[in-house]
């Protein structure tokens, strides 16, 4: 429907009273044309008050569909199932009384340990951070040294 | 804290005349012999995420004649989804110490699905198999066995943000910890610094470094990660090798602490 549609409608009305009231004649050829347009015209309107309702639920779930589709599409993939957990190689007893080393302290966290027994002067105590009798600097010792991942040593048992 | 126990652990050994061992082959100081090797304390089982990678450590430690001591070691790391893990490594250094005959390479296996773990000797083609215990329910890292909580109290902690180390996203932080001035009879305050990237996805460290005026400098890097499948023949012991059940020598490591020694 455009504005002279509807600027015209008062003017179609009082045609067809004049016609009403002129008895039951045949109507002139320019009242029946707009008479026509007047009927398309509010068939038309009819037709979209009744889709109208129905276009916006259709567009509103299409919006959310297209939403959901979305989303899921960026959701990352599921990553592979990775489980932690900790043991203990050897019984507990016969890995303690280990002696936390000086020069250890800083090192991070040891995430995989391995205990490498060693021989060595006791002057290489003093290397990580021991303090040592000078007078027993050259004699040998056996000792256990707790390695972390990184191959330093974070811990020190003497072995009797 | 720990410079007192290191006092008490150093007298013992003076008085506990050496723990009755006998005098043992004249060595250099740095040097040790390796006598064996074996896993020790808690060790992180990670299932599903499988790698292998060439692990670098390079220490550095200033002497007070100016000298340096510099010691770089090499380690081949693997995993499988499974949580078998390999470590092939030289001991020819550990920290500032040198082996006294260069080291030969020993391989780790660990086996949590057999419950067994494995110490490979290739010059007597044998295998040393010892049990893993059930899995504990404790938290996943060793830390608590080996850290000591010194210095917590001035510890900085910054962190470093994610960052991309050898194709595999890190998280990264920095702990700095200060010995105020004075507190081991130091003029000036000390401080100590660690940064650590840690990978999420592989549940490992792919680098760290720590900065220790007191005893050196230290990095550790995980090269050519490879997140691939390793060939599951690398977590089992090969058909040549003898299996011998128990430690070397039969004889149990000993418990001697400082407490022990005095």
């Amino acid at each position: 429907m455009n504005e002279k549609d509807v600027d015209n409608l008062p003017e179609l009305l009082d045609d067809l009273r004049i016609l009403a009231a002129d008895g039951p004649v045949e109507a002139p050829g320019h009242i029946e044309a707009r008479l026509r347009m007047e009927f398309r015209r509010k068939k038309r309107r009819r037709n979209l008050v009744t889709w109208t309702p129905w276009l916006g639920v259709a567009a509103a779930a299409s919006i959310a569909l297209f939403v959901w589709i979305r989303s899921e599409s960026q959701k990352p993939a599921p990553a592979p199932e990775v489980a932690v957990h900790a043991v203990a190689p050897v019984a507990e007893e016969e890995t303690d009384g280990f002696y936390p080393l000086p020069e250890a302290e800083a090192l991070p966290a040891v995430e995989n340990a391995m205990v490498v027994r060693v021989q060595l002067p006791v002057s290489s105590l003093q290397l990580m951070g021991v303090p040592v009798n000078e007078e027993s600097a050259d004699l040998s010792v056996q000792a256990d040294l707790l390695l972390g991942q990184d191959g330093l040593a974070r811990a020190v048992r003497l072995v009797e | 804290m720990i410079r007192g126990v290191s006092i008490v652990f150093a007298a013992g050994l003076i008085t506990s005349g050496l723990f009755g061992q006998r005098p043992g082959p004249r060595m250099e100081h740095g040097d040790f012999a390796l006598v064996h090797a074996e896993f020790g304390g808690q060790n992180k089982v990670v299932q599903g995420a499988p790698y292998s990678a060439q692990a670098v450590t390079q220490f550095t430690q200033a002497l007070p004649n100016g000298d340096h001591i510099q010691r770089t070691t090499t380690a081949s790391m693997a995993r499988d989804s499974q949580g078998r893990t390999r470590t092939e490594r030289s001991f020819g250094a550990i920290g500032a110490l040198s082996a006294e005959r260069g080291g030969t390479p020993t391989v780790m296996i660990f086996d949590p699905v057999a419950s067994k773990s494995y110490v490979l000797d290739a010059s007597s083609r044998t295998a040393r198999s010892m049990a893993i215990p059930a899995p504990h329910t404790r938290p996943a890292d060793a830390e608590a066995h080996a850290r000591p909580e010194r210095g917590q109290a001035f510890a900085k902690t910054e962190d470093l943000g994610t960052q991309v180390i050898q194709g595999v996203s890190a998280q990264g932080k920095r702990v700095t910890r200060a010995i105020p001035a004075g507190k081991e009879g130091n003029e000036k305050e000390i401080d100590i610094v660690t940064e650590t990237w840690y990978s999420p996805d592989l549940h490992v460290v792919v680098m760290s470094k720590t900065s220790d005026p007191r005893f050196g400098d230290s990095t550790y890097q995980l090269n050519a990660i490879n997140r691939t499948e390793p060939d599951p023949a690398l977590f089992t012991v090969p058909s040549d090798y003898t299996v011998k059940e128990g430690r070397p020598e039969g004889r149990p490591m000993m418990r001697r602490g400082p407490e022990a020694a005095q």
